[in-house]
């Protein structure tokens, strides 16, 4: 059995998100897909599981032509998160679209009763779903796929948010889909994860497929240099690489901070003015919440100081977050020079009264449209029209428009293209320079290389040594040792890095 | 996970390789700004309605007929300026018709027994911005929906009017004992004042609450910010802006001008009843969707409600003139409500779709 896409295109506005892309999949095996974020996987993913539809381009199930609507139920996806039917049971779920002509609430079958306890989850059967567990939830969904006959079953990123052990009965059971002879999908950030399961691993960048990797070729070291190749060009000519100026003094620390619902422990980091230290993990690690609470957006235990005041409160005061999902970081009904002012007030867009000062407004919004190079026709321009790139540096210009002391950015440059985010950085270095500081979230390694002073790689929670980024000479190194402290390898130092003096973390690896 | 509509899902329904070819994309091509298309398409609207009713009955276009049609529009459009910045808010107020009620009942009652207008007419007003004000503490910090607790509001409201007034009307003039004579004349000269023409005085009204809540609206730095947290209570939270407040703000401004509507119209009438004002939700509601204002929040005009509110006002107006059963009326304005509700979900479509 063969899946076959071929020729697929998709756009978005002036984005051009999958490329012409061909891909291939065979029963008996699992591939592997990986990609940086905004290369076209999820958008890949999404056509696939029937959520959107290409521009061009078609795809194939044993020759024949796939078409969602005739054909739905051939293409399974488990999520990270399931999207089921969490009011009903476990067995109900398998029957939920296939009751045929029952009258009454329909009862399972012998197939169902087969299925699930092939899966071993019989014993939740009369369970209602959001009473179980992920990795059950988890389970469900891939029953269903079976019930439907589905032919090709896609993991999307599945066990970010599962345990040690319950990925391993996750991955027991992708085995045996592929021995019966299904064809296997397995979408992953954790390359240490894909190499092992994977036997062949395609990898997408620019909205192609730009390399399969197999057999003796499939290494960590292979796919992490797969991921970054392409991105050398930038290195070298990078103005964002200069001195760090201002005094090193603090500006935030946090000490034995730690989140209420477990997300991270006894984490312990100190950002100094003059800085960009960029927080790296894959999605479940932690450095995405970490992030929004040093931002003060979630209630963590433990003690945060910034810029001399302590507490949450001084967190929602001094820290500016732009949030990695633009539609909360921008009004998309309002426009360019109204989304810029936006977190202004008296007496700079505003008169004691209250009045609105819309030349001072106008003159205001322009300054930071010429200061940030965003381009737009003009600044009455609804904020929607703009491109990704440009629409980031709007969100960007309105927080630093506040003057605030730190900027806590998520995924600063998601959805943007290789040209603006040079720009976006070089911003960023400025707004150092001139003595604040940032902290980003960051999922991609090319990104820590360009554009941060220190990382830190966070994985399952705890916080590795801070490494020196400028103290790389190249990359690929940088990346891959990234990678390695991601996938918890016992690592010693890495080759490469120097400690930087200031918030020595524990032990990067728990076993 | 995308919402498409049956138009779009059936005009993709081969597989990837078609290209949509749907109404919304044919429209795009033609790059009308919509905001443009909704002033002018009432604009238009309106001017129709006037020709086929001075058509169909010469007295449409007197300056007799003219002048009431503004006068009976003021009542709605106070109120329904209020309403235009709950629903800029994202928010929705349908308790306005009952605030209208109990406020100008309240008001007479406490006229009545002995306190001086002077003073009872404040109060009133205060019983609206106070029924407005457990809205908003409902919407804001218990969360509840305010599209349902503004409903419950209307019937809390409504049976509270019934209940301090004993299901009786009131009349001040005819109070016992007498309220003092200087003060009903007051009260009475609060919308029968003498203007140039016969103008009705209370066209002044709406012409001063229509400057104000421009002035809000589009002048200051609340209304600004109130277009911005509209659009995304979300956005506007993780930007410092203190969303609550101004759910507070806002629900309190509505429940004033309910209040202010309920007197003035007392003032005009002479009588209050304790269900007036009920049959007043709806066109209130269907003036502010008429003039442009977005269900989804963030987008709204004091231009367009005027317009959305003398589109009513004109449909009434001529169909009293054609002397057709009032029911007529019902079917017009309910059919028109979902023609703007439904125009205003493609005006969004269209909005969306041009974004990145």
């Amino acid at each position: 059995m063969l899946l076959e896409v071929r020729a697929l295109t998709k756009r978005f506005g002036q984005t051009v998100a999958l490329d012409d892309m061909d891909l291939t999949a065979r029963s008996g095996e699992i591939l592997g897909i990986v990609g940086p974020n905004g290369a076209g996987k999820s958008t890949l993913i999404r056509i696939l599981a029937g959520e959107a539809i290409a521009d061009s381009g078609q795809i194939f199930i044993d020759g024949q032509v796939w078409s969602r609507r005739e054909r739905r139920h051939d293409i399974a996806v488990v999520h990270q998160e399931p999207e089921l039917f969490p009011s009903v049971t476990v067995a109900q779920n398998l029957l939920v679209g296939r009751e045929g002509r029952q009258v009454l609430w329909p009862k399972a079958g012998v197939q169902e009763q087969k299925i699930l306890s092939d899966l071993h989850i019989a014993p939740y059967a009369d369970r209602p779903l959001h009473s179980c567990s992920l990795v059950v939830r988890q389970l469900t969904e891939i029953a269903r796929a079976l019930v439907h006959d589905a032919r090709v079953v896609l993991f999307d990123e599945p066990n970010s948010a599962l345990t040690e052990d319950e990925s391993t009965r996750l991955f027991r059971y992708m085995h045996a889909l592929k021995k019966a002879g299904h064809i296997v999908l397995f979408v992953s950030h954790r390359i240490s994860e894909i190499v092992e399961q994977a036997d062949r691993v395609a990898v997408i960048r620019a909205g192609k497929c730009a390399a399969i990797l197999e057999r003796d070729d499939l290494t960590e070291e292979a796919v992490a240099q797969q991921l970054v190749v392409g991105e050398r060009e930038r290195r070298g000519e990078s103005p964002t690489r200069g001195t760090g100026s201002e005094a090193g003094r603090a500006l935030l620390r946090v000490e034995a901070w730690n989140h209420p619902r477990g997300a991270f422990q006894e984490a312990d980091l100190q950002l100094d003015a003059g800085e960009i230290l960029a927080l790296i993990g894959v999605e479940g690690s932690g450095a995405r919440e970490l992030l929004r609470s040093i931002a003060g957006l979630e209630r963590s235990h433990g003690t945060i100081r910034v810029a001399g005041l302590s507490g949450r409160a001084a967190s929602r005061a001094l820290v500016t977050y732009i949030a990695a999902d633009r539609k909360l970081s921008l009004f998309s009904n309002l426009s360019v020079g109204e989304n810029l002012v936006s977190r202004l007030g008296k007496p700079e867009i505003a008169g004691p009264w209250g009045n609105l000062r819309k030349r001072k407004l106008s003159r205001l919004a322009r300054e930071l449209v010429d200061k940030f190079r965003i381009r737009a026709r003009s600044v009455a321009q609804p904020v929607r029209t703009l491109s990704g790139g440009n629409q980031q540096k709007v969100a960007l210009a309105a927080a630093v428009a506040k003057r605030p002391r730190v900027l806590a950015l998520e995924e600063p440059t998601r959805g943007v293209d290789i040209g603006t985010k040079a720009e976006i950085y070089h911003l960023l270095r400025g707004f150092v320079n001139d003595g604040g500081g940032v902290i980003a979230f960051c999922n991609e390694a090319p990104e820590v290389f360009e554009l941060a002073d220190r990382a830190v790689v966070v994985s399952r929670g705890r916080l590795s040594t801070p490494l020196n980024v400028r103290s790389y000479d190249h990359m690929e190194t940088l990346a891959t040792d990234i990678t390695r402290l991601e996938g918890n390898s016992p690592a010693p130092v890495p080759a490469g890095a120097q400690e930087h003096g200031g918030g020595a973390g524990p032990e990067p690896d728990r076993c | 996970m995308q919402e498409t509509s049956p138009i779009e899902q059936d005009a993709a329904a081969a597989a990837p390789g078609s290209r949509p070819t749907t109404l919304t994309e044919r429209f795009k091509s033609l790059r009308v700004p919509v905001a443009l298309l909704q002033v002018g398409g009432l604009v238009a609207a309106i001017g129709i309605l006037m020709g086929y009713f001075q058509y169909k009955n010469q007295f449409f276009f007197t300056s007799t007929n003219i002048l009431e049609l503004v006068r009976s529009m003021s009542t709605l459009a106070i109120l329904a300026l209020g309403e235009t910045l709950v629903i800029i808010a994202a928010e929705i107020d349908l308790s306005v018709g009952a605030m209208y009620g109990f406020s100008a009942m309240a008001f007479g009652l406490v006229w009545m027994h002995g306190i001086s207008f002077y003073l009872a007419f404040p109060l009133g007003l205060l019983f609206g911005v106070g029924l407005g004000f457990v809205n908003a503490f409902f919407t804001a910090i218990v969360r509840i929906p305010s599209f349902i607790a503004t409903l419950g509001m209307y019937s809390l409201a409504q049976g509270l009017t019934y209940l301090i007034s004993g299901s009786l009307s009131i009349n001040p003039a005819y109070a016992n004992p007498p309220v003092n004579s200087g003060e009903l004349t007051v009260f009475q000269n609060l919308t029968h004042g003498n203007l140039p023409f016969n103008t009705p005085f209370q066209i002044v009204w709406l012409i001063g609450v229509g400057i104000v809540i421009w002035l809000l609206l589009h002048r200051s730095l609340f209304g600004f910010r109130l277009t911005a947290i509209g659009g995304s209570h979300e956005a506007a939270r993780l930007a410092g802006l203190p969303v609550a407040r101004y759910i507070f703000f806002v629900f309190m401004i509505s429940g004033l001008l309910a209040a202010l509507a309920g007197i003035l119209d007392f003032s005009f009438i002479g009588a209050m009843q304790p269900n007036s004002g009920i049959s007043l939700t709806f066109p209130v509601f269907a003036a502010v969707i008429i003039g442009g204002a977005s269900l989804s929040g963030g987008r709204g005009t004091v231009l367009g409600t005027l317009l959305g509110t003398l589109l009513l006002a004109v449909l009434a107006d001529g169909l009293s003139l054609l002397a057709v059963d009032p029911f007529v009326q019902l079917i017009f304005v309910g059919s028109v409500t979902i023609i703007a509700v439904a125009l205003d979900r493609w005006a969004n479509l269209l909005r969306a779709s041009t974004g990145a």
